[in-house]
């Protein structure tokens, strides 16, 4: 599966032996491919994962003869949301937009050949392989030594992560073509270029914990012991906060996560939305100024956790107002992405679907979101369900929509074809309505259960209702992951039978990797080096012969209109 | 695009239609004086400013590193009422001056580099080398002395982040000194990045573990 690749992807020198030829190649189009192949693999790996943790929720004595033989533990259990956690956060959702798209596109999309470290680049992308496999691994094992395995796995990511956050940051420091200033920059371009700093920061973190607990495991240190914080503690401490070095270590990363997950998905979107709807960005430049913010405020999140020692009464405040203040970048994003809507003759393609789809997906997680954020209600009302639907719709779903919009945008590119329009607008709306179902199912059954332990609250009636709404989300989970089924369908299909793609920019888009052949040759640019004279989104444009001017055409050769 | 020559007042659309201020200005290179990557012709390497800008990068990631483990041994330390302290090794001190006198040599060697004295060079920067192993040694011969003493790495919360900072930082100063051994036993003649750049960017990164290594003494001196 990995050693997939398209043709003519492949040097045009036989000689080499295969597997250097094959597994080693350092190509940027041959590792952003692999690492896409990577994340369609995890994420119906992780798919299926959450399919037989509902079936266990919901039918409690269903005998599933592979996890029989597994032994039917609670330890087996808790290793299934690890796992699927693990692989969708990990290996899809910051894999597939950062490492699978960027890989791919970045270069080409500032004119540069290649990645600035190639080398590096094989190392992240083979260690990434790794840590799926040791992660998959831990599940089977028995729980001890699968944790240990896994927090092994995940420092491995980490390290991958780490080189991929650099050769990004490098590549668009260092490597664009000429002509490519800053503010001529596609937004997908800056969005992978700030989530690469703040990847950069993050990564170490979790990997500086996760060294500290395989110490704790290996060398019997006390890090993370309860005792050492017990001794220290007054006697009526709560049970739950015993962990809290590690707690806090794991939420600094894992709140910046969010944002790692997001803010490659913000460029894709804000991208395909002004390519369809034939408008330039609305307020481009403060639309970057958001993106900065998302990162910015996403490492202050925990940022202001790191520094101060011991729990302050002011910190929940100061973490509810930072949290609370995510509102004012999304707020911008959203209001240029209507702002380019407004008015505009949308092709509507299922590329742009998905796009539209994320900024729902995105208000509705998000407005769930501002509960969350106060911390008063958070530490009272959540419970379980409701913050698994929360950050399921705004960052797993929402995300993967981003992602299979590049997908549909970006295929006829990758492989020189196009994916089936029918079959993937009836995969768009299965999904979305699935989705619906699913998780917004999911945050009343979290409102309600919390009313069902709090005695006199207004919505006991409806507790009744809590095992036919568990009943209703696994069906609705069985039915979104069936539709997937139509879309590995329509991947494959069109990999091998979809329309071919003969013009190098079919969607009429202005970016540089429209310039190149479809899938671009092994040179990229090839002789021709690109020189950039205008900015990513000139769209809409009256007097010239298309609507629209790719970032190489010359101001002197311009077609003008009839 | 076919090559017809646009009237002006088709650049003036495009002109007005610009949204980056930096987009008006001809194609004369990007921010960062992007013009020696332009000229490049096909199949050359990509810029070796690549490898300062990626150095920069990796130290501020190896920071990052760092400050988390600092504010977990900060925070452990406030909240811990049975920190048992760690006695600090003499030899320490030993170590931290042969660090120091090693980032000192290794600027005398890029002194003398300029000066185009190359044997002069090899010969700094192989005492430097030196020194870099001459402190790894002594880090080694500490963790010798606690084990003397009875102090493991399991032995309480002070003793484990005694070995956890200086086993991380000995790691990454191994791979500084694996950059020493490179510029020294690397031929520059062929390779597209010079034996000054070379030196430059090992000086950076070696600067660097220095400077940490002060740190995270004075973290551990003043947190016993």
């Amino acid at each position: 599966m990995v050693t997939y690749d398209s043709g003519a992807n492949q040097p045009d020198t036989p000689q080499g032996r295969f597997t250097s030829r094959r597994l080693f190649a350092a190509d940027h189009k041959t590792i952003g491919l692999r690492y896409l192949w990577l994340a369609l693999f995890s994420v119906f790996l992780g798919m299926a994962m959450s399919l037989v943790m509902r079936i266990h929720l919901v039918w409690p004595g269903v005998h599933i003869s592979f996890l029989s033989v597994l032994g039917s533990t609670p330890e087996r259990y808790a290793t299934l949301p690890l796992l699927h956690g693990s692989l969708m956060v990990f290996l899809v959702l910051t894999t597939a937009p950062q490492a699978g798209f960027g890989n791919y596109f970045l270069p080409l999309q500032i004119g540069a050949r290649e990645m600035a470290f190639p080398t590096l680049n094989l190392f992240s992308f083979w260690a990434t392989v790794v840590s799926l496999l040791g992660m998959t691994a831990a599940f089977v094992l028995a729980p001890q030594t699968g944790i240990t395995l896994w927090i092994a796995s995940v420092s491995v990511f980490c390290a991958a992560a780490l080189c991929t956050a650099i050769n990004f940051a490098v590549t668009t420091i260092d490597l664009r073509a000429q002509g490519m200033t800053l503010p001529r920059l596609p937004l997908t371009v800056w969005a992978w270029f700030i989530n690469a700093i703040l990847g950069m920061l993050i990564f170490s973190i979790l990997l500086a914990a996760c060294l500290c607990l395989l110490s704790d495991r290996f060398f019997s240190t006390h890090f993370f012991s309860a005792v050492d914080f017990l001794a220290s503690q007054p006697a009526n401490t709560a049970p739950d906060a015993l962990p809290v070095l590690w707690q806090r270590l794991f939420w600094f990363f894992a709140q910046a996560e969010v944002y790692i997950a997001m803010l490659p998905c913000f460029g894709i979107v804000s991208h395909l939305i002004a390519t369809f709807s034939r408008k330039p960005i609305w307020k481009e430049r403060l639309v970057v100024l958001a993106l900065c913010g998302v990162g910015l405020v996403g490492f202050c999140v925990w940022g202001q956790h790191m520094f101060s020692s011991g729990l302050s009464p002011f910190s929940p405040l100061v973490f509810s107002v930072l949290a609370s203040s995510l509102g004012l970048p999304a707020a911008i994003l959203l209001i240029s992405w209507f702002g380019a809507l407004w008015g505009a003759r949308i092709q509507f393609n299922t590329s742009f679907l998905f796009a539209l789809g994320f900024i729902s997906l995105f208000l509705s997680g998000g407005l769930s979101g501002i509960f969350l954020a106060r911390s008063d209600i958070a530490s009272a009302s959540v419970t379980e369900d409701f913050v698994t639907g929360h950050f399921h719709l705004i960052m797993g779903v929402a995300a993967t929509f981003a992602i299979l919009g590049g997908l549909f945008f970006w295929f006829p590119k990758l492989f020189g074809r196009r994916m089936n329009e029918l079959l993937g607008k009836i995969h768009f709306w299965l999904t979305f309505a699935g989705v619906y179902c699913v998780f917004m199912t999911m945050h009343w059954l979290g409102l309600v259960s919390h009313s069902a332990k709090n005695p006199g609250a207004s919505l006991t009636a409806a507790a009744g209702w809590i095992v036919p709404a568990r009943s209703f989300i696994t069906a609705g989970i069985l039915i979104t992951v069936l539709a997937q089924g139509i879309f590995l369908f329509n991947f494959l299909w069109s990999l091998f039978r979809g329309e071919r793609v003969e013009e190098c920019n079919p969607w009429r888009a202005t970016t540089l990797e429209w310039s190149v052949a479809s899938p671009p040759p092994q040179d990229d640019f090839g002789a021709h080096e690109p020189v950039v004279y205008r900015g990513a989104y000139e769209f809409g444009l009256h007097g010239v012969a298309e609507d629209f001017i790719p970032q190489d055409v010359a101001p002197d050769r311009v077609v003008k209109a009839n | 695009m076919p090559g017809t020559i646009a009237p002006p007042d088709i650049e003036l659309i495009v002109e007005n239609r610009r949204v980056g201020g930096g987009g008006g200005r001809p194609p004369d290179g990007g921010d960062g004086g992007d013009d020696d990557y332009g000229r490049r012709g096909r199949g050359e390497s990509p810029s070796p400013r690549r490898f300062s800008t990626g150095i920069a990068i990796g130290m501020v990631s190896i920071l990052m590193f760092f400050m988390a483990l600092a504010s977990a041994f900060l925070v452990l330390r406030h909240n811990s009422g049975v920190w048992v302290t760690v006695r600090l090794p003499w030899i320490l001190w030993v170590n931290t001056a042969v660090l120091l006198g090693s980032s000192l040599i290794l600027e005398r060697a890029r002194l003398r580099l300029s000066h185009r004295d190359v044997s002069g060079f090899r010969k700094l920067w192989m005492v430097t080398t030196v020194l870099g192993f001459l402190f790894v040694a002594g880090q080694l011969v500490a963790w010798r002395q606690l084990v003397t003493q009875g102090v493991y790495i399991a032995s309480n919360q002070a003793s484990s982040f005694f070995y956890i900072f200086t086993g991380a930082h000995g790691v990454h100063l191994l791979g500084g000194v694996a950059a020493l051994l490179f510029v020294l036993l690397h031929n520059f003649e062929k390779s597209q990045v010079s034996v000054s750049l070379a030196a430059e960017i090992t000086s950076y990164y070696w600067h660097f573990m220095d400077g940490l290594w002060i740190f995270l003494f004075v973290l551990l001196y003043l947190g016993k």
